[in-house]
């Protein structure tokens, strides 16, 4: 049991931080980096500080500078609060639109191909990557795709490659696969315990997961799909215009990027050209 | 030039009158020419009638003279004198009016000349010599003269001088004449010569004229022509006419290079406009558009130099920013920024007028480039006016003097420059609050992805919390049934005991008859086979037979056991195999004859197979298994029975009876029932249900007296069950048994695969499981606990199963139920919106498609919809190969869909998806 979740957590709350721990969160996410390299600067300041502000009520610490002095001389702590940062709200197909636009406009582009790559960057728990290996597969495109699942999270990265995901989602999960446009029986692909789903392993063929942080890694390769949803929504500006160029570098001519629905091309770097291949969707195609 | 200026007008009249000139001139010629011709004439016919009649006068005179004279002399008349005095006095008059004729004619002059001593001799010597003679009247002399003829002498000589003398004076004239005629022609001449020049010098001048202003005209024409011709840019406005006339044309044409120059400066103004209209589109930045502008406008400008001032609110007050520049030299060079009314700027912006300033100082300031720099003297100041207010200033400067048409350009860019100004800032505007409210909407998603994550913490948090309430809670519970339990755990004890004592004693009694049941034959064989060994020839051939009668009988009994043990324990490990195939019903009685009948005979009992007409000749099932069945029943039967019969009836089952028995199966199913009645010892109602258990017979005694290892009717009932049938008994002891044998006429083999499935999974779980036990220690925990959950999970739970076939609802129902589940079936969808009114604590619902009364989609559409069940998770059951039916499902309202045939595996997945309760459930 882990113990960050023992502590209970009364109320929902998304308490902003007043000025002084600003200082502090300041000081906490230089000392990140200088210590340990996690480099969470150039996070979305509010959200970052709320989630520091949590971790050190859950920690039943005074002050952020005590959670920052904990974080550097007692083990465990860094880890639940590295945990903390990367909580990522994914779900099998997110969006179901998103995911039947997919198939509808973008797989049958991508039939043309000898071969396709898609990096799923900030996979979190794996639930879109395997969302999108069924979606290949049922195309039967899945023979000739490679799926590069990224994330900065270890821990994540970890449950994401077991393909594991709690019976208690289950029930929105089949909505969702059945809402974007799944062809067979969701069931199909999983066996159960009393906990978990597991997906069967003949999807976990062709994806490769692999710790990758967007903040101060390049690119790997050069991919047909990028999806990376709700994961710069957390960056600010300048960070969000380094990873567009980390993804505009990554992606072939004609590939296409995926973003969150609440996200957008505005904060663009000039000179990057992207064609907006389903706007609404947030599918764009680089020109 | 004006002083040339030549018009047509003035050339039309000049060439007339050029030709009248002409005419007039040629006309003087020709009087000229006709008076002297006339004088000429004049000439001959005064002059030389003159010469003539003064000559002949003079000649007359002399004659007169010399008549006068004779007359005289003759007569001495003086009257005769008259005539010769006047002519005396005359002559010489004539003579010199004669002389002073011919003065100008020398010859004749000399001729004349001649005459006169001529006639001045005759005078004196002869006339006034006669005359005289006479007066003094000298006759002799005169006589003597006459005689001598001296006068004629004289005379005949003036005679003939006065012949030459107007002979010649004749000559004279006709060479006038002729020299008259000759001018005559001459004239003539000169007036053919004189037509000849005029209409020349006409035609010339009408030539030249003409030329003149049709030539200039046709340039004229030929130039517009080429102006509207000009295929390149549709009008070449860059020409201009080139007239060398100084007349009318030149004007037109002038005018219409004026026109042409008019139409480029237009055409320029609307180029430009056009070129910088076009230019702002797509511009998304007042920097990138003022800079634009500035670089596009300055060079039609030749200006030098360029700035771009923006209005800009800084608080209340307004001022005018620089954004953008041309040709700037640095920063410092440009005013950054002006007040309304600031400096020329700020003034034009004020006034919202233009500044044109030239002649300005050299020291205002300096355009530079490598090589230098220099003033410029002119500057333009210009408001941008959009919609009465000032957005923006430009400034310009350059070498030459602005022109019109700049000034033109300028006004009619003001609107279009303002308005992509405001538009752009608008667009920027927008942009910025887009990228504000993008913000704002990240952070919001995040924020909600924070409070989804919190929430489901929180949930867990909970769950755990109420997991650990529970689990309080039980322990009181169970600390309180502690005691409660511990007594009845030692009244289970106690029965548990006496249980065990019973079963024991069965397993007693079991081994018991195993070993007495194996120890009779082999004893047997061990004995007769140890005499038959040490047999030395005195047993005789028919002591011997019997003996090995004996061993072979005691042996097969021995396997007959061995098999019924074996075939038990295979069931018992779910390992026997069914193998449907079609069997011949109308083979059985004629087995069951040949196998029993010896038997019947030996006991001296009756033996009858009846079989009803209505029974098929042919079912399937497993014929070997089914055989076995009825052999078991009848050699009970047959045991068992001392006297009276047994009786076998293969009929049709009755379908009450079906439906009783067999639940799963449909009322129209063809069910064969055969029944095996004895007259033997019959079964004690309490003991009926036991003898189908194994190692039971009705009591420990029983076989002692009848034999057999008490293990046939449990085979025949595991036979049957996996035949899909039942078996039934009804007995009176004493009076005898009938066993009842029922058996499906259809037997499917997937419902056995399912069931065989089953088995076999369990004995993998169990598998396993067991090695996971034997693996870790602390995981035997785990899994004993994931079962438990798991059993957990499905224990218990309410079930729908709306289906109509039978098969497929045994093969559910048998699934399900194993696993602990309740299940209720309902036949069509009808029945199933009637179960779910009646009791609404359903947790899940399986659904078939097609069915009779209503079908599934009607009845999941009536589920969601009239019986507002919207959390019930329904499960479709859809054929493979419907592709259409998914999407019929999900539109009906179902929660989620399998594919029939059932993957018993992948149902239990699903329905543990189903069952389990979800976090964040809207």
């Amino acid at each position: 049991m882990n113990e960050a979740t023992n502590e209970m957590v009364t109320d929902i709350e998304l308490q902003e931080p007043n000025e002084l721990q600003e200082i502090e969160i300041k000081l906490l996410l230089e000392g990140l980096y200088q210590m340990y390299g996690y480099d969470f600067r150039s996070y979305v300041r509010g959200s970052i500080g709320r989630r520091i502000l949590n971790r050190m009520k859950a920690e039943r610490l005074p002050t952020i500078t005590a959670l920052l002095e904990k974080v550097f001389h007692e083990p465990g702590v860094l880890e639940r609060l590295l945990n903390d940062f990367s909580i990522r709200m994914t779900e099998m197909y997110r969006d179901p639109s998103f995911f039947a636009a997919f198939r509808n406009e973008v797989v049958p582009l991508l039939r043309e191909l000898p071969e396709i790559r898609i990096w799923h960057a900030g996979c979190a728990t794996g639930e879109e990557v395997y969302s999108m290996a069924i979606l290949l597969q049922e195309e039967g495109l899945m023979e000739r795709a490679k799926i590069y699942a990224t994330d900065m999270n270890e821990k994540a990265l970890k449950a994401a490659k077991k393909g594991a995901f709690p019976l208690k989602k289950m029930q929105q999960y089949t909505k969702n696969y059945l809402k974007a446009g799944g062809k067979k029986a969701f069931s199909e692909y999983y066996n159960t315990d009393h906990q978990f789903a597991y997906f069967s392993p003949s999807l976990n063929e062709k994806l490769t997961f692999a710790q990758h942080n967007l903040v101060s890694d390049s690119s790997f390769n050069e991919f047909h799909v990028i999806l990376c949803r709700n994961v710069m929504i957390y960056f600010d500006n300048a960070l969000q215009q380094q990873v567009h160029s980390l993804f505009y570098d990554s992606l072939a001519d004609g590939g296409f990027i995926g973003l969150g629905s609440k996200e957008s091309m505005l904060g663009l770097p000039k000179g990057m050209k992207y064609a907006e291949f389903n706007p609404s969707e947030k599918i764009y195609r680089k020109k | 030039m004006k002083g040339l200026h030549f018009n047509i007008h003035t050339k039309i009249i000049a060439g007339y009158l050029f030709i009248l000139i002409c005419l007039v001139v040629s006309l003087l010629i020709v009087m000229n020419r006709m008076s002297a011709l006339q004088e000429e004439v004049d000439f001959i016919s005064q002059h030389d009638i003159e010469v003539h009649n003064l000559a002949n006068q003079i000649q007359k005179n002399v004659i007169d003279m010399e008549t006068g004279m004779r007359g005289y002399v003759i007569t001495g008349n003086e009257e005769y004198l008259e005539p010769y005095h006047i002519a005396s006095r005359n002559w010489l008059d004539n003579y010199s009016k004669l002389h002073s004729l011919l003065a100008d004619k020398g010859t004749q002059q000399r001729n004349l000349e001649e005459i006169k001593p001529l006639i001045m001799n005759y005078i004196t010597s002869s006339a006034e010599y006669a005359v005289n003679q006479k007066k003094i009247g000298n006759q002799t002399v005169l006589d003597d003269f006459f005689k001598n003829n001296k006068g004629k002498k004289r005379t005949d000589e003036l005679r003939a001088h006065f012949v030459s003398f107007l002979q010649h004076q004749t000559n004279l004239t006709n060479q006038r004449v002729e020299q008259l005629s000759q001018n005559n022609n001459n004239l003539k001449m000169t007036l053919y010569a004189i037509i000849l020049v005029v209409t020349l010098i006409t035609i010339a001048t009408a030539v030249y004229l003409s030329n003149s202003i049709v030539k200039t005209i046709k340039q004229v024409i030929w130039t517009i022509k080429g102006i509207t011709d000009s295929k390149e840019s549709g009008v070449d406005l860059a020409t201009r006419i080139e007239v060398n006339t100084h007349d009318e044309t030149r004007e037109l044409a002038e005018a219409m290079n004026e026109l042409l120059s008019n139409l480029e400066k237009q055409n320029w103004i609307q180029k430009n406009m056009a070129e910088i209209s076009t230019m702002y589109q797509g511009m998304t930045d007042l920097t990138e558009l003022t800079h634009a502008f500035i670089t596009k406008l300055a060079p039609m400008f030749e200006a030098v130099y360029g700035v771009v001032y923006l209005r800009r609110n800084q608080g209340s007050e307004v001022r005018y920013v620089k954004e953008a520049g041309y040709a700037i030299a640095g920063e410092e060079s440009a005013g950054a920024s002006f007040r309304l009314g600031e400096g020329l700027i700020g003034q034009a912006a004020l006034d919202k007028r233009i500044f044109l300033i030239d002649q300005l100082p050299e020291e205002h300031f300096k355009v530079t480039s490598g090589l230098g720099d220099s003033s410029p003297r002119n500057l333009l100041i210009a408001p941008i006016l959009v919609d009465g207010r000032v957005e923006a200033v430009v400034e310009f400067a350059a070498f030459q003097p602005f022109m019109a048409q700049h000034l033109t350009l300028l006004d009619l860019l003001q609107d279009k420059f303002g308005s992509a100004i405001t538009n752009v800032a608008g667009r920027m505007e927008v942009e910025r609050l887009l990228g504000e409210s993008q913000v704002l909407t990240e952070e919001l998603q995040a924020q909600s992805e924070e409070l989804q994550a919190q929430s489901e913490e929180l949930q867990m948090q909970q769950e755990q919390l109420r997991i650990t309430n529970e689990y309080l809670e039980e322990q009181r519970q169970f600390a309180e049934q502690r005691a409660f339990e511990l007594k009845k755990a030692k009244d289970e004890l106690e029965d548990y005991s006496r249980k065990l004592q019973m079963s024991s004693q069965y397993k007693t009694d079991f081994l018991a008859n195993m070993s007495h049941e194996l120890r009779t034959p082999l004893n047997s064989i061990l004995i007769l086979s140890q005499m038959l060994m040490e047999n030395d020839g005195e047993m005789d051939e028919s002591e011997v037979k019997e003996s090995s009668r004996v061993v072979y009988t005691a042996g097969s009994d021995l396997l007959r056991l061995i098999d019924d043990i074996l075939d038990l324990s295979k069931i018992e490990a779910g390992k026997i195999e069914i193998l449907t195939d079609d069997m011949n019903v109308t083979e059985i009685p004629q087995m069951m004859k040949s196998m029993f009948e010896p038997i019947a005979a030996k006991k001296n009992l009756t033996f009858e197979v009846l079989t009803a007409s209505n029974v098929p000749n042919v079912i399937t099932t497993d014929g070997q298994r089914l055989q076995q069945i009825w052999k078991n029943l009848l050699s009970n039967a047959f045991k068992f029975t001392e006297q009276g019969s047994v009786t076998v009836r293969i009929e049709l089952a009755k379908p009450e009876k079906v439906q009783e028995l067999l639940p799963g199966l449909d009322e129209e199913e063809m069910v064969l029932e055969i029944s095996v009645t004895d007259t033997g010892i019959g079964i004690a109602q309490e003991k009926q249900q036991i003898i189908f258990d194994a190692f039971q017979q009705v009591d420990g005694t029983t076989n002692r007296q009848y034999g057999g290892t008490g293990l046939g009717l449990s085979i025949c009932r595991e036979f049957t069950r996996l035949l899909g049938g039942a078996i039934t008994v009804e007995s009176e002891p004493d009076k005898g048994s009938t066993f009842t044998l029922y058996v499906p006429g259809r037997q499917e083999a997937a419902e056995y695969h399912l069931l065989e499935q089953l088995a076999l999974n369990e004995a993998a779980v169990s598998i396993s499981t067991e090695e996971q036990e034997s693996a870790i220690e602390e995981t035997e925990i785990e899994v004993v606990e994931a079962e438990a959950s798991d059993n957990q999970l499905f224990r218990g739970k309410k079930v729908l199963l709306v289906e109509d076939d039978r098969r497929n609802v045994f093969a559910l129902v048998t699934a399900l139920e194993k696993k602990g589940v309740k299940v209720q079936v309902a036949e069509n969808g009808r029945r199933a919106i009637e179960f779910l009114q009646e009791q609404a604590d359903f947790d899940l619902v399986f659904m078939d498609i097609m069915m009779p009364v209503m079908g599934g989609y009607e009845a999941m559409k009536a589920i969601r919809h009239d019986l507002k069940m919207d959390r019930l998770p329904i499960i479709a059951l859809t054929a493979k190969a419907m592709k259409g039916e998914r999407d019929k499902c999900m539109e009906a309202g179902a929660s989620d869909y399998i594919m029939k045939p059932l993957n018993i595996n992948q149902l239990f997945s699903l329905m543990r998806v189903w069952l389990t309760e979800q976090v964040n459930e809207d």
